[in-house]
């Protein structure tokens, strides 16, 4: 199993990997279900000039697409998400630990903590289900998953580490007002 | 699934409430917007329309503020002058000074009353800590029978919380002037183009699928113009298509959207909503997928083929055709225009202006669009992301929204509609006053009188 873990971090690390040599932030994802890997996915922010395609929302993209191509149920589509595992080199950022949590995706495995954004226990923890004393018809039923983090860390770091070394020749600048910028440079 | 009647009927009660009570705010939950945290409103409609910050710190219910111990005493009133010049010297009230030392009890068919503060006490029940000497002294030589009592321990934000302060003992308080995050309120013309644009927001969301009520509209604001506009795009068994509603750059701001008809029209499907009388309407709620985006994952017996994208909420379908939008104006602007940033360290070999993304603006301001696809993207301003920008929401986001908002650099939020159980903007989170964040936008609640109380008519 821990070997498993180790050979499914690896195909997300060689995903951002494939997101660094196209300038990318480094972040890569595998989602497993019956053992098989059924999709990947790498940031893709530059390209598309939209900062919301981080790697696990272009995963579930593919995944979508192809439940809808081979005619899935809506609750066949559910159903296979909640027996989804993602591997993901950096922690899910809230964004898409709350849409992990929306699909009612069955567990993650992540690679270092984002202490910047991550959502699943740096900054907030919308893995951890809210079990409500008693579930009411009137509040939406918050799903959490399974989450741990810390595998292979460092291999995920060293290439955050690479990537800002060569001057992220993406830094999303300029975004502060001319004079500040001026006196940056 | 009964949230939205739930959430319906939460603002239609504030509604009737804000009808009744005039400049009265609605207050709900951890949302609260009191009357000062008010910045704007036209003329036309002061109490009615208006732009409430929802500030990035949770603020508390003006009942259940934070209080502190304190010794008071009964003192007769020949002595107040004297007892309190001595009280101040030797036990000041130290970070403390919105408290009044002398509380005036009127007591019903008798006399005042006067109370003074003598100093602090112990926080804690059990451990009775002795007053100083110095104070013990003044107890002593007036004959004074100290109790303990609870003062609120911070300075009201508000006039409403000043009034429930008051309730307990005393303060001053100073109302607040605006500065945030150097949006320093909106004046007459910013907010007359703020109730233009969610009047546009609003109406775009009756235009799409009419049973999704929501919208997403992104806006330069100052160029004035409507950058991108979205409607929800998840699935919906109403729907046989899966058609992205995006029209990015081509829907017309409708100026004359003020009649109010088809805003009671809203207002009047709404109604329905919260009492439940039609079973097709109650169908649909959940297709405002930020109100319960975990309603996908709990369908278990739809058969239907999944033609949806249960994440394609009106906000990120938007960020999208902002993204796309911008692929298509600058299409040639992508790494090369990156990588001329990194080598403006050792000189600016192309077009220095295309950096200053504001000084450029005028361009597209005037412009506009035509001009936009005619001149070369050069030597247009073209702002990173979202950097500028402004979004209109009919809701509060979730957290996935709220944070790809973040992420995509927005500056200013509006919506007219809290959503209590997933919302994250002042709702269950407030992603605002998250500091770690590497941006922060400033989130405004709009007030509309078209989404009034029905009665109103």
């Amino acid at each position: 199993m821990e070997s498993d873990n180790l050979a499914y971090m690896e195909l997300a690390i060689h995903q951002a990997k494939l997101a660094m040599e196209s300038l990318e932030v480094p972040v890569g994802c595998v989602f497993i279900m019956d053992g098989n890997v059924i999709a990947s996915g790498r940031n893709r922010t530059t390209e598309t000039r939209n900062a919301t395609r981080h790697a696990e929302m272009e995963a579930i993209d593919i995944l979508l697409e192809k439940w809808q191509r081979d005619g899935l149920s809506k609750a066949v589509v559910a159903k296979n998400f909640s027996q989804c595992v993602l591997y993901v080199t950096c922690e899910p950022c809230i964004m898409c630990a709350a849409a992990l949590s929306f699909l009612g995706i069955k567990e993650v495995y992540y690679g270092c903590a984002n202490e910047k954004f991550g959502g699943c226990g740096s900054i907030l923890s919308l893995h951890s289900s809210f079990s409500e004393p008693f579930i009411s018809d009137e509040i939406p039923q918050r799903k959490g998953f399974k989450c741990t983090g810390g595998l292979m860390a460092s291999e995920a770091v060293s290439l955050f580490r690479s990537f800002y070394e060569q001057g992220n020749p993406n830094a999303p600048k300029p975004h502060r007002p001319l004079v500040q910028e001026k006196a940056e440079r | 699934m009964p949230s939205l009647l739930y959430s319906l009927s939460v603002y239609f009660g504030f509604w009737a409430a804000q009808h009744k009570l005039g400049a009265v705010l609605p207050v709900l939950g951890s949302n609260r917007s009191v009357g000062e945290a008010y910045l704007s409103s036209s003329t036309m409609n002061k109490q009615l329309q208006q732009i409430i910050h929802i500030p990035p710190n949770p603020p508390v219910s003006p009942t259940s503020q934070p209080t502190k111990k304190v010794y008071a005493s009964l003192i007769e009133p020949k002595h107040a002058n004297t007892v309190i010049r001595r009280l101040n010297q030797i036990a000041p009230l130290q970070n403390l000074q919105h408290l009044k030392r002398i509380h005036k009890k009127q007591i019903q068919g008798g006399k005042p009353e006067l109370f003074v503060i003598l100093c602090l006490a112990s926080e804690n029940e059990t451990q009775s800590n002795p007053m100083p000497s110095d104070v013990e002294d003044v107890v002593n030589s007036y004959n004074l029978t100290p109790f303990i009592t609870e003062v609120c321990k911070h300075v009201a934000l508000s006039k409403k919380e000043w009034e429930e302060q008051c309730k307990l003992w005393p303060t001053s308080y100073h109302p607040p002037t605006y500065n945030i995050h150097g949006i320093t309120g909106f004046n007459e013309e910013d907010s007359k183009s703020v109730f233009s644009f969610m009047k546009s927001t609003i109406e775009l969301a009756k235009s799409g699928d009419h049973l999704s009520f929501s919208a997403a509209l992104i806006v330069d604001p100052l160029a004035g113009q409507i950058i991108a506009s979205a409607c929800d795009d998840v699935c919906s068994w109403h729907m046989g298509t899966n058609e992205a509603k995006t029209k990015t750059c081509h829907f017309k701001q409708s100026e004359g959207f003020t009649s109010g008809a088809d805003a009671n029209r809203i207002a009047r499907d709404t109604t329905l909503l919260s009492n439940g009388l039609s079973d097709n309407l109650q169908k649909c709620d959940t297709t405002v997928s930020c109100l319960n985006p975990w309603q996908f994952s709990q369908q278990s017996l739809d058969t239907s083929p999944c033609y949806c994208h249960p994440l394609r909420h009106a906000a990120i379908v938007a960020i999208e055709a902002s993204a796309a939008r911008d692929r298509h104006l600058f299409p040639c602007s992508g790494h090369s225009e990156k990588l001329y940033e990194v080598d403006s360290t050792h000189s600016s070999p192309s077009g220095s202006p295309e950096k200053r993304q504001r000084v450029t603006l005028e361009n597209v301001k005037n412009g506009g669009e035509q001009d936009a696809n005619t001149k070369s993207s050069d030597s247009l301003a073209r702002p990173y992301l979202c950097t500028g920008y402004d979004i209109y929401l009919v809701w509060e986001p979730c957290t996935m929204c709220a944070m790809a908002l973040v992420h995509q650099r927005i500056r200013r939020l509006f919506y007219v509609l809290p959503n209590p159980e997933a919302g994250a903007l002042g709702s269950v989170h407030r992603l605002q006053g998250e500091k770690s964040l590497n941006h922060h936008y400033a989130v405004f609640r709009v007030v509309l009188p078209e989404l009034e109380f029905p009665a109103e008519r």
